[in-house]
């Protein structure tokens, strides 16, 4: 009896486990949470291709930096192109740590930005419009239009 | 024996040379003594910031704010020298070199800091004055915008800021902007925009910063650190420049290695300059500001101190006497008499 007991303890705590592992892998997997969802006029999961230049480490002085995306799915927004460019506020910053008194309102679970990679990412456009300070546009003379900036970026896996 | 004593004479000798007193530097002082004032901001005894006046020579200083519940900073004399606009920051509040423009709120006061009136908080960032005083120009992500100088209200249609980003000031004779901007994919770009076209051109790419008019309207002095440097693991120290509005006839007006040089403004008259120097980068203003200082026009290009990479690319160096006022952030000069408050 107890150890039918213990079994059915046992059990039920596997399930629970399971079933909180596969309702979070569906947040990580798609990248989905309430700040992405809703932040932002376009929504695109996205495979990072290119980030063209070098990211500058210089804590003193805030910047962003354009890269360059392949479009997977579009969420919100309409149609968007194939391949966009988007700026993020101080890249080597993790997004749960890059909000700050210049730019509150950007965030996200990406650690770092690796050519690859996919993102989940709510954005706004014209990124000058969005953003004063300075920005790197590695794209500039390919005439690329809109650059978008990146309000929320989450990593998630490939669709 | 004798060669310990001969090296023990030059070291003295070398010594008192280091220790003597300048007299180029007495002359500089008497001959800017009394042109009229300087204003800047600095920490008080109270520990917070404050603005003060002091006479070009560095005599003569008080503090025109007094104010330990809040900090005061980037004092601008109105063209006609008979007002001031600064920020004004709540009491703690870490003035950001880069950021400065947007925090706290504008105040326009008479020159001796009398008679201060305070806007909202965050509104009117990057507030400069309009060549009549009138009006303050401000930039946001809105535009570039003008306001009147006592009842704040937008007096035109804004202007499209064109990648303009921080630090914008308009000419002496209102033809023009000056700004740091995004231009052609790089960031730190000073530009000049006519103030009627919005027509805009580069002035100077790659890692400019806080650009000011000479009289002439037609020149613009920057600090920029230029590409290249081996010096500080690379990273280099900013240096002081001018270029023509236009673009162009780049030349170095000040550089100091082991020091950034920032806050560059030119006398009413366009015979001095005046700068903070500071060996952190961003002019000090997040503890205490840098050393300010007042280099003759005459005597540009000036190097100081070892700085053998720069000597190297700039052998044509004059060298002359620079004065130093004490410690500062974002000093500013005008030649008109101010009384006491």
């Amino acid at each position: 009896m107890r150890s039918g007991m213990w079994r059915l303890v046992c059990g039920m705590v596997v399930f629970a486990c399971a079933l909180a592992s596969v309702s979070c892998g569906r947040g990580t997997q798609t990248g989905e949470d309430e700040h992405v969802t809703t932040l932002g006029t376009v929504e695109v999961t996205a495979e990072l291709v290119e980030i063209r230049g070098e990211l500058i480490d210089r804590p003193m002085y805030d910047y962003a930096h354009v890269m360059k995306y392949k479009v997977l799915t579009v969420h919100r927004g309409g149609d968007v192109g194939d391949v966009i460019y988007v700026g993020h506020y101080n890249p080597l910053k993790p997004r749960n740590a890059v909000a700050d008194a210049r730019v509150p309102e950007v965030g996200g679970t990406v650690q770092s930005f690796r050519v690859g990679d996919v993102h989940r990412i709510a954005l706004e456009f014209p990124i000058d419009e969005c953003f004063m300070g300075g920005i790197i546009n590695k794209y500039h003379e390919e005439n690329v239009s809109p650059v978008y900036w990146a309000v929320w970026t989450n990593r998630a896996r490939r669709p | 024996m004798k060669r310990l004593i001969s090296i023990l004479v030059f070291i003295s000798g070398m010594h008192v040379a280091a220790a003597a007193p300048d007299p180029r530097l007495d002359a500089l002082k008497a001959e800017v003594a009394a042109k009229g004032w300087i204003v800047y901001g600095a920490r008080s005894d109270n520990g917070t910031w404050d603005l003060f006046l002091s006479r070009p020579d560095g005599s003569a200083r008080r503090n025109i704010t007094n104010t330990p519940d809040s900090e005061e900073a980037a004092p601008r004399f109105s063209p006609d020298g008979s007002r001031l606009l600064f920020r004004r920051l709540p009491k703690g509040t870490t003035i950001d070199h880069d950021r400065w423009g947007f925090q706290g709120a504008l105040v326009i006061a008479n020159a001796d800091g009398s008679n201060p009136v305070a806007g909202e908080d965050g509104a009117a960032p990057w507030a400069s004055w309009s060549p009549d005083g009138k009006q303050v120009v401000c930039l946001d992500k809105q535009g570039i915008h003008m306001l009147d100088r006592e009842t704040r209200n937008e007096v035109r249609d804004p202007m499209k800021r064109q990648g303009i980003y921080q630090q914008l000031f308009c000419s002496p004779d209102g033809q023009w902007f000056c700004g740091v901007a995004n231009v052609g994919g790089e960031s730190w770009t000073v530009v000049r925009m006519n103030a009627k076209t919005g027509e805009m051109n580069a002035v100077r790419s790659f890692q400019n910063c806080t650009p000011d008019w000479f009289p002439d309207s037609q020149q613009i002095i920057l600090s920029s650190r230029p590409a290249g440097q081996k010096i500080n693991d690379g990273y280099g120290y900013t240096q002081l420049w001018a270029v023509d509005g236009a673009g162009g006839n780049d030349r170095l007006l000040y550089g100091e290695e082991g020091f950034h040089i920032y806050g560059g403004a030119v006398s009413p008259d366009g015979a001095y300059i005046l700068f903070s120097k500071s060996p952190q980068d961003g002019s000090g203003a997040e503890n205490a500001g840098g050393e300010m200082c007042i280099l003759r026009m005459a005597d540009t290009p000036t190097i100081a101190g070892e700085s053998a990479e720069l000597r190297q690319l700039h052998p044509a160096t004059k060298d002359g006497p620079v004065l130093s006022l004490g410690q500062g952030w974002e000093p500013h000069w005008t030649y008109a008499e101010i009384g006491a408050k």
